[in-house]
């Protein structure tokens, strides 16, 4: 039982975990004192936006059919501006108990009209996303034309000692969801929503559940983007589209849905910081890095699929 | 009113909607902005479009078969550097020409290859490999592009240009042909025949002895060489190689290919939606900076824009009607 669980763990992170081991090997021979143990708070801190973005694409991806919502870095932009501009700037609001439920629920808001787009109006989600995504960041330009600050003390404070909070309350909530039968049904209709349908679950309810969740963790993301960045940019919050996406496939979440999970694309959005770091150290140009960001990627989407096959193969033998 | 409804949903209904849309913006670009349908504007907004085509073309076969290719913009970026730099080390252009092309055609084989062989998403692989072209397109040139297109190119592309007795520059006549030789080939050839039956049915196609690794190397191969065709033509119409200047072409080729009516699950839309996509995507930016709307405001309406359209007449099925 125990083997069969921890062949299945290590099937499903597959080579995403293996390279998370081999590069935090060459990051602690290389910088130790960047991944010394007073140092955690900040590195986590440094990761969080890109690791929270990996888990905010991940429950749509989930959701299969195509889901997809490359809106989540526009959307994390956005929020960041909501909150310095509108809120504390502009609204004189300092309070944590208005500025996370206001993220929060900013988030909710556009993961509820992704999700009204893509499973009531029924566009396909890259199309609905990549409307929401264009729409976020025109506003976002908006409301802040050039990079303006401060934020508040208390938000600086997680990209510090308290980096590790932020993701430890998506962690949790993915958790409770996990003790839901809503999970069961998530992963249903992922695999296979004609059969999910015909076995009477409502894929059009979950779909649209799944884009809220996106959303919520998105806004989560927008906070830490925050924190880290102790301003608010216009520029920053899209950059984070493409490569979450890429940390999501790499941490061996199908991107045909119902396989993969959390986890897995938390693990990929480390590879991929960690990745950054190494070739840092190594002071090469960010031509090289982008070279590297690619190949590696690439690499590990085939490694991940020959073993696939391999594992088919074994167990069809 | 039913049939009306049913034709509409069509390809052939989506494809005179966006037509129609197209038209229909025009209009209300001539009504309100002075100058709007002068012959200059008329001419400029022809360039652009035909450049967004071409780029598109790619995109179009690529989502008929139930793919995506994210690596176009960085294809073109990487042809209208290298095909510059290389022309002003005192290369012969054709030569120059037919050596981005074949890199391209490799880059995009590898896409296909990849993707469908080892059964990975496309967006992923060609996102990755397009990130790698990319990253050794700045290391070759530290960054700094030089180089310039040759005048021969300059012409066919300048918005000044004629071609003959025609007031537009040579492109718009060549993208007339090379359009029908695509609708053509799509519409009547073996290859295009395959393509719509591997993109509306993966499991059955191969039953039907298509070789679904070919189709997907050849298809992807093509989308990498237009979009280099793109990117040799924007050398021409910006004068100077720029390694970003492909960007823009991401999410407009997926929009011009959605709005002119094709499935991003495959099997449905073709070149002539496309074009009818591009001509829309073209009117929209045109108007939208006439009326004096600020960049990021044109963005947001173009996003707003795009998903009223699509949810007009590009919705998708039920999953009760897909059993």
């Amino acid at each position: 039982m125990n083997t069969i669980r921890l062949a299945n763990i290590r099937r499903s992170l597959g080579f995403g975990a293996l390279l998370l081991v081999v590069l935090l090997a060459v990051n602690l021979y290389l910088n130790p004192a960047r991944f010394h143990p007073a140092a955690w708070g900040t590195l986590i801190g440094l990761a969080a936006p890109l690791i929270g973005a990996a888990l905010a694409s991940t429950p749509v991806i989930l959701s299969g059919r195509g889901g997809i919502d490359i809106s989540v870095g526009p959307l994390m932009g956005f929020v960041n501006a909501i909150i310095i501009q509108t809120l504390f700037l502009k609204g004189g609001v300092e309070s944590p108990f208005v500025i996370v439920p206001v993220a929060l629920l900013v988030g909710a808001g556009i993961g509820a009209i992704n999700g009204f787009l893509t499973t009531i109006v029924r566009i396909q989600p890259i199309v609905a996303t990549l409307g929401t995504y264009l729409v976020l960041t025109g506003i976002t330009l908006t409301i802040v034309p050039a990079p303006i600050g401060p934020a508040p003390q208390w938000i600086k404070a997680f990209a510090g000692p308290l980096s590790i909070i932020p993701l430890a309350v998506i962690f949790l909530a993915w958790w409770l969801i996990r003790r839901l039968p809503y999970y069961d049904l998530l992963m249903a209709i992922g695999s296979d929503d004609r059969a999910a349908y015909t076995a009477g679950v409502d894929v059009t309810r979950v779909r649209f559940a799944a884009y809220v969740i996106t959303g919520v963790f998105a806004g989560m993301a927008g906070l830490m983007l925050t924190a880290l960045i102790g301003s608010a940019d216009p520029n920053i919050g899209q950059t984070y589209t493409l490569i979450s996406i890429a940390a999501v496939a790499l941490g061996g979440v199908s991107l045909a849905g119902g396989r993969g999970g959390l986890i897995g694309a938390a693990i990929g959005a480390i590879d991929i910081f960690l990745l950054q770091s190494v070739l840092t150290a190594f002071n090469v140009s960010t031509y090289v890095l982008q070279v590297a960001y690619g190949a590696i990627l690439v690499a590990a989407v085939v490694l991940t699929a020959v073993q696939e096959r391999a594992n088919r193969r074994e167990r069809n033998a | 009113m039913i049939k009306l409804r049913t034709w509409l949903a069509s390809t052939n209904g989506r494809i005179f909607g966006a037509f129609l849309i197209a038209a229909a913006l025009h209009l209300a670009g001539t009504l309100m902005i002075p100058g709007y349908s002068s012959p200059f504007a008329i001419r400029a907004m022809l360039v652009i479009a035909s450049l967004l085509a071409v780029a598109s073309i790619g995109q179009t076969l690529v989502v008929i078969l139930g793919g995506i290719d994210l690596s176009i913009p960085f294809i073109i970026g990487f042809a209208n550097v290298v095909a510059a730099q290389l022309y002003g080390d005192g290369w012969n252009f054709i030569v120059v020409c037919l050596l981005v092309s074949l890199m391209a055609l490799a880059i995009g084989a590898f896409n296909g290859f990849v993707s469908r062989r080892l059964d990975i998403h496309p967006l992923i692989v060609t996102l990755g490999v397009g990130m790698v072209v990319q990253g050794c397109v700045l290391l070759w040139t530290a960054g700094f592009p030089s180089g310039s297109a040759p005048a021969a190119v300059s012409a066919f592309v300048s918005i000044g240009g004629s071609a003959g007795p025609l007031p537009v520059p040579w492109l718009v006549p060549s993208l007339v042909v090379l359009a029908t030789l695509i609708i053509l080939i799509m519409a009547r050839s073996p290859y295009g025949r395959r393509l719509y039956a591997l993109g509306s049915n993966p499991g059955a196609a191969p039953l039907a002895l298509i070789d679904p690794v070919r189709m997907w190397t050849i298809t992807f191969a093509l989308s990498a060489f237009f979009a280099a065709v793109a990117g040799v033509l924007l050398l021409g119409f910006t004068g100077s190689a720029y390694g970003d200047v492909g960007q823009p072409y991401l999410f407009q080729t997926i929009a011009a290919v959605v709005v002119g009516g094709a499935a991003l699950v495959g099997g449905r839309g073709n070149y002539l939606g496309t074009i009818a996509g591009v001509l829309v995507l073209t009117e929209i930016n045109t108007l939208l900076i006439g009326l004096g709307f600020q960049p990021a405001a044109v963005q947001a309406a173009l996003g707003l824009i795009i998903v009223a359209l699509v949810s007009l007449y590009g919705r998708e099925r039920h999953v009760r009607s897909t059993i």
